[in-house]
């Protein structure tokens, strides 16, 4: 259990900057997961807090103490690799107690920790297997096993699922989330795969090219992004972006008009919009925007050519061009698609988030 | 019916391709070995026959006196300096391979798995010595020998041989093969950089390590050149040479005791090849080269 600041980190390879301007706070006993695209940095800065990499600028602290210059080993982390990186020629119980073998604990007492670890993971039948010898959720294990025999204040998990299949994912997901709060340890995960982020984590931290975009519970970043990266990232289907026109602003509304080229208009509270930005990006779930009715046209329904049909059986998701050349998603969770070359979809003004052309989100100045 | 019929022929089949080609193969492996086992046989047959019985005149393809044979093996251990030539050669090559499996480790450890400043350029220089021959770099290696004053010792003979720029290279190879999240993942269990030569990346090396201690006794056995140069003093002499002299023009002993002397100096790469035949093969196929 430690909490972890990290503050104005900044790395880079020679010339090339992967990771700038990074603050973390993450609180003791917290499931911290980051998230991006492949190559946005997220390894990169694990093993920078677990000193396997060094940082170019910046702090790093573990319960206040400053890590920069700790020895990997004696910085209380742990870390859980995609590949496992079990020692081969090991047994799982040799693996798993080769670091207190390395700090010259007794063997007894090397014995009781690998077993206890191994209970807590049901690996005590495996424990006199070499790794060839285990499946991959059990090497997995033994990965996990070698992390907890350390009793580390921080556990580090550089995307250690994504060697399984999917099913057994679903359920290591579901082992680790027990993990978690049997031990209570401060975990950090990392991911590119948004679901898994979404399905561990208690607090998220999105990245893109090296800087961190948002930092927050999952739901809140869901449904209050910061930014169109984090905005289209989460999610899926991901979001719609329709681009629009600024219309009419008035001090609690503001029309939007030529929206994804069409010729609609729709008018949405928003309170002190910014007269200056003429041109902005909507934000729309496709459970946000619904199928109108064939037989009554709204004020707010804008027609779209059906591109293709995902009908998974308890909703459908209607691809949709619109005449702006936007791909709208619709999901339809009652109606089913009734074959047409074209479909009106309603959306629903209240759920707009706005974004202006640099991608920065704008916020109505009261909660919505 | 039908199910018989098919059931019949691939079998059919298959035993036609076994004809020619299998059989051509066999009658070709088996011409190999006689060709290669018969001068050992013929020294067998020479070793365990009574004196004065000439082979070439009379020859035959059993041993004909077990007894004689036994003599003459006892009377060349007992009476010449073959004991000690065995003691020498054995020491240098266990010598040798302890010191190339040392060295040759511990280099291949950091070129493999660290960056270090001039790492290319070195790599690339002890690999350029590969291409030099012996022949070449034997008399600079003999004077520097003999300034250190290591003419006729134990090190004389062992430490040139212990930088084995072919052992550097077959473990780098190797060890490059050992993922790098392996070593960090000892980093993280508090292993220091010689506990992660010693308890990760020996213990992995090992069938490559194994290797090059069978590619190193063949060639420390077969070595005749450098230990009848830099260790001439008949204390020093290894089989090799005790063998040499044997078999020189002006030896007094008849073909029947220097082919025991042959015999005898065979006897232990034979034992070895006995039993790590299959390592030996896969060594060399591993090596890409014959040792
Ligand atoms: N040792 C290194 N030397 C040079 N560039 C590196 C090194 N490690 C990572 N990078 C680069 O840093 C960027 C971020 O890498 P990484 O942290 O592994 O991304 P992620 O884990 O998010 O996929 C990538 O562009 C990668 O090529
Ligand atoms: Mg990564």
């Amino acid at each position: 259990m430690a909490r972890l600041d990290i503050t104005n980190l900044a790395k880079s390879f020679g010339p090339m900057s992967v990771l700038s301007d990074v603050n973390l706070h993450i609180d003791s006993g917290e499931f911290v997961v980051f998230v991006g695209p492949s190559g946005c940095g997220k390894s990169t800065l694990l093993r920078i807090i677990s000193g396997l990499e060094t940082m170019t600028s910046g702090q790093l602290r573990i319960d206040g103490a400053i890590m920069n210059d700790v020895d990997p080993a004696q910085r209380g982390t742990a870390m859980v690799f995609q590949s496992y990186a079990l020692y081969p020629h090991m047994t799982a119980a040799e693996n798993m107690g080769f670091s207190l073998k390395m700090a010259r604990q007794t063997k007894p007492t090397i014995r009781e920790k690998v077993a206890k670890a191994a209970s807590i993971l049901r690996l005590d039948a495996l424990l006199e297997r070499r790794p060839s010898q285990l499946s991959g959720g059990q090497k997995q294990r033994v990965a996990i096993g070698r992390a907890i025999v350390r009793q580390p204040k921080v556990f580090l998990f550089d995307e250690p699922l994504s060697n399984l299949d999917a099913e057994l994912r679903v359920r290591m997901r579901a082992e680790l989330i027990d993990l978690h709060r049997r031990l209570g340890a401060t975990m950090i995960y990392v991911t590119h795969d948004q679901v898994e982020a979404m399905t561990l984590a208690d607090k998220m931290v999105v990245m893109n090219g090296g800087i961190v975009q948002q930092f927050g519970r999952p739901l809140d970043l869901y449904d209050d992004p910061d930014n169109r990266f984090v905005a289209g990232f989460i999610g899926s289907p991901k979001m719609n972006f329709l681009k629009a026109r600024v219309g009419d602003v008035r001090p609690e509304r503001v029309t939007l008009s030529d929206i994804a080229g069409t010729s609609t208009a729709l008018e949405l509270p928003f309170r002190g919009f910014d007269p200056a930005v003429s041109s902005v990006e909507i934000g729309i779930r496709p459970e946000h925007v619904r199928l109108a009715p064939t037989d009554e046209a709204g004020p707010n329904d804008i027609s779209a050519d059906v591109a293709f049909v995902e009908e998974l059986g308890d909703v459908t998701y209607i691809h949709a061009d619109m005449p702006g050349g936007e791909r709208l998603i619709v999901r339809s969770d009652g109606m089913r698609y009734s074959g047409g070359k074209t479909c009106r979809a309603r959306l629903d003004p209240g759920r707009f988030l706005l974004f202006d052309p640099s991608g920065h989100r704008i916020r109505s100045a009261h909660a919505h | 019916m039908t199910l018989a019929l098919d059931a019949a022929t691939p079998r059919r089949r298959r035993m036609a391709s076994v004809t020619y080609w299998d059989v051509l193969k066999w009658v070709i492996a088996l011409s190999v070995t006689v060709v290669i086992l018969f001068p050992i046989w013929w020294m067998i047959n020479v070793v365990f026959a009574e004196p004065g019985t000439p082979v070439s005149i009379n020859p035959r393809l059993l041993p004909t006196s077990l007894e004689a044979g036994w003599s003459k093996i006892l009377m060349i251990l007992r009476e010449t300096e073959y004991l000690r030539a065995y003691y020498i050669s054995v020491a240098y090559a266990l010598l040798t391979i302890i010191g190339v499996l040392a060295v040759g480790s511990m280099a291949a450890f950091e070129f493999a798995l660290f960056d270090f400043p001039g790492k290319r350029p070195l790599f690339g220089l002890v690999m350029l010595s590969l291409m030099v021959p012996t022949a070449v770099t034997i008399v600079p290696t003999y004077l520097l020998v003999a300034d250190m004053g290591w003419l006729n010792t134990m090190q004389g003979l062992v430490v040139p041989g212990m930088a084995s720029a072919f052992g550097l290279f077959l473990l780098v190879q190797f060890m490059k093969g050992i993922p790098h999240e392996m070593i960090e993942a000892a980093r993280l269990d508090g292993a220091g950089h010689f506990q992660i030569y010693w308890h990760v990346v020996m213990p992995l090396a090992k069938n490559a390590l194994v290797t090059l201690a069978i590619l190193t006794f063949m060639r420390t056995w077969g070595n005749f050149m450098w230990p009848l140069i830099v260790a001439p003093n008949a204390q020093m002499y290894t089989v090799g040479q005790v063998v040499g002299l044997f078999n020189a023009p002006y030896s007094h002993h008849t073909v029947d005791v220097v082919m025991t002397a042959n015999l005898l100096a065979a006897v232990p790469p034979l034992i070895f090849f006995l039993i790590f035949q299959r390592k030996i093969v896969e060594g060399i196929a591993m090596s890409g080269t014959k040792g």
